[in-house]
């Protein structure tokens, strides 16, 4: 027993002590929580936004339809009234940078209007520049002639012609991914860092404690002290989930005290952010980072250098999105056998925690059950991979 | 006293070693010499008790090495032919990391670890990492690591591996030192010269069979030339022996 603590101190402040480790140990689980509120913020400030602020642009003639004008501030239009000088281009109004959407209504609008005739109105705006005036200049160009619509299906009436006569066909636009959507897409994500920081915090640990240590050759001398194979392999693995524990309390920490600042209660989102609900997450997440320690140890034990090790455990550290993608993929509802495997119960069960749904008892308990027993099948083979004397290599 | 009985290891249908016997007694330096790839790691391996013999015994003061590993490995000092030192702990990490898994603690570790950086003059490094360290000061902290239990048998593969003369003086001090204190030390090299002036026995093996047991002096008379390097390449079959 005390071979496997001294083997654990030793991992963990040999590796404490070697940046790159620390860097992919703590990165993903420092930086997660920060871009993925960020993310969420920005996307539902903006989303919000545009559903309440006024849209401005320039108006250039507003005493020449002064029915249109009032209807159009009706509609949230913030409207600046400005002067087109005699003889000037009104390009210049807007390449000049003065304004951004200019609205310009000639001056004989009433005279046509009132004798049945069309007129040409112009909207001026750079469609190349940075910004929303490609989208105000559309959405004003709509209002335009919806405006335009009511007012032919009135003249039409007055005349006792059917309005539809002239309208065959109506398109009615229904954009599913409204930006509320996309915040949520990225909310969806939030168990799938935590899966991956999991796997994530003890790559480095996991290969230097094992092919590492065969690649600096100090793994013979390791071997030839009077210890037993089961205390040294323990202790590894352990090392290794401690790395991926501290990952994890930071990145739980980080949406602890990140996701109550993302505005989701006004897309009508409740997300269940307290202290007792990550607690619950966080015990969830043990016998997860026991398998993860296991399955990194063993694969990096049957790699010959660091680069190779690098290499398969790449790949593995996708494995925990595999069963997550697989169900959304094919459509598949949750049901109790999802819970038996490792990261999609996990994952399932985080999403429930957040989202306040009810978790059963029975499901988290077949997860918990399911992840220790599989972690405990790795953590016995590695322990016969390094009583082999192959192990040496 | 650590002795070989017939002992014989494959890997993949090669052989490693092949029958190789031998004694090395306490209070004598015993050089195991060949060339590379004649089974000098092997042999030193098994005795460690890190891999196992297909057949033969391996006694370390007079236990079956498999039968009793744990009682073996802590009863001998073992430095790999590479030292491997874990370059970011500091010397005296090492050497106490190793001194914890042998089972000591507290006071008496300390202790014991203050007396090799004197015996082996490590003060100026003991508390540097070893990363950059010299090849001489490495095989220092693989030394002392080795020695932190106070084993009474020692085991060093190609312990003068790259280092330089004053680091190999050093080193050959040390080697006599534990002789004089009543160890066993048993150590592997292909470099003639050094073990005329490190050894008291002898064993030379080539190919994986032993060629010759016994003194340095005798060595001499069984190979019919004063030259020590001339009579290794004729009992290892490496050379014609002139006429």
């Amino acid at each position: 027993m005390s071979a496997f603590v001294t083997v654990l101190v030793k991992e963990c402040i040999d590796n404490l002590r070697d940046r790159r480790t620390l860097v992919s140990t703590f990165a993903l689980s420092l930086l997660g929580p920060i871009i993925l509120v960020g993310l969420m913020s920005f996307i539902l400030d903006r989303a919000l936004g545009e559903q309440d602020d006024a849209i401005p642009f320039s108006l250039v003639g507003a005493a020449n339809a002064p029915a249109l004008t009032a209807w159009l501030r009706e509609q949230n239009y913030a409207i600046t009234d400005i002067e087109l000088p005699d003889g000037t281009d009104p390009r210049t109004l807007v390449t000049s940078g003065a304004n951004d959407v200019v609205l310009i209504i000639p001056a004989n609008f009433a005279k046509r209007f009132r004798a049945g005739q069309m007129t040409t109105f112009t909207i001026v705006y750079d469609s190349s520049r940075m910004g929303s005036a490609s989208r105000r200049a559309s959405q004003l160009e709509r209002a335009l002639n919806s405006y335009a619509r009511a007012i032919g299906v009135l003249r039409l009436q007055v005349r006792g012609i059917d309005p539809q006569l002239i309208q065959p066909i109506l398109v009615h636009e229904l954009d599913v991914a409204s930006s509320a959507e996309r915040a949520l897409a990225i909310l969806s994500m939030v168990p799938y860092f935590i899966l991956l920081v999991a796997f994530m915090g003890g790559f480095y640990l996991a290969i230097d404690t094992t092919t590492g240590e065969r690649e600096h050759g100090s793994l013979e001398p390791l071997l030839s002290q009077p210890v037993s194979r089961a205390s040294l392999v323990l202790g590894k693995i352990a090392a290794t989930c401690v790395f991926a524990l501290a990952s994890l309390l930071l990145l739980l920490a980080g949406f602890y005290v990140g996701l109550p600042w993302v505005p989701l209660e006004r897309i009508g989102l409740s997300l269940d952010v307290s202290f007792g609900n990550f607690l619950m997450i966080f015990v969830l997440m043990i016998p997860l980072i026991w398998f993860a320690g296991a399955l990194l140890t063993v694969v990096a034990s049957f790699a010959r250098t660091y680069k190779e090790a690098q290499t398969y455990l790449s790949f593995l550290i996708m494995v925990p999105t595999l069963p997550i993608l697989f169900t959304q993929l094919m459509g598949i509802e949750a049901s109790l056998w999802m819970m038996l495997v490792p990261s999609l119960g996990q994952s399932l069960l985080i999403q429930g925690f957040l989202t306040n749904e009810a978790v059963s008892g029975l499901d988290l308990w077949c997860s918990v059950l399911s992840t220790s027993l599989l972690a405990a099948l790795l953590t016995r083979t590695a322990i016969w991979i390094y009583s082999r004397e192959q192990i040496l290599g | 006293m650590i002795r070989v009985d017939n002992l014989s290891k494959q890997f993949g249908g090669v052989r490693a070693i092949d029958n190789v016997s031998f004694v090395a007694q306490d209070q004598r330096v015993t050089a195991l010499l060949g060339p590379n790839g004649a089974g000098k790691s092997t042999t030193l391996r098994v005795l460690a008790a890190v891999i196992r013999a297909d057949s033969g015994t391996a006694e370390i003061n007079g236990h079956e090495v498999h039968a009793a590993p744990d009682l073996v490995r802590a009863s001998i000092g073992v430095m790999p032919h590479n030292s491997g030192v874990y370059a970011r702990l500091s010397a005296r990490e090492n050497i106490r990391y190793f001194g914890r898994l042998q089972g000591l603690s507290g006071d008496a570790l300390e202790e014991r670890i203050e007396r090799l950086m004197d015996q082996l003059e490590m003060r100026a490094f003991a508390d540097r990492r070893t990363k950059g360290f010299s090849q001489g000061q490495k095989v220092k902290v693989a030394l002392a690591r080795a020695l932190v239990h106070d084993p009474r048998h020692v085991l060093l593969d190609e312990p003068t591996n790259g280092l330089d003369v004053m680091a190999t003086r050093a080193l050959r001090d040390i080697v006599h030192g534990l002789r004089a204190a009543g160890c066993c030390v048993l150590f592997s090299s292909h470099i003639m010269q050094e073990v005329e002036n490190l050894c008291d026995d002898v064993v030379i093996i080539a190919g994986g069979r032993v060629c010759y047991t016994g003194t340095l002096g005798n060595l001499r008379v069984v190979a019919g030339t004063a030259d020590l390097e001339e009579a290794f390449m004729s009992l290892a079959g490496l050379t014609q022996v002139h006429p």
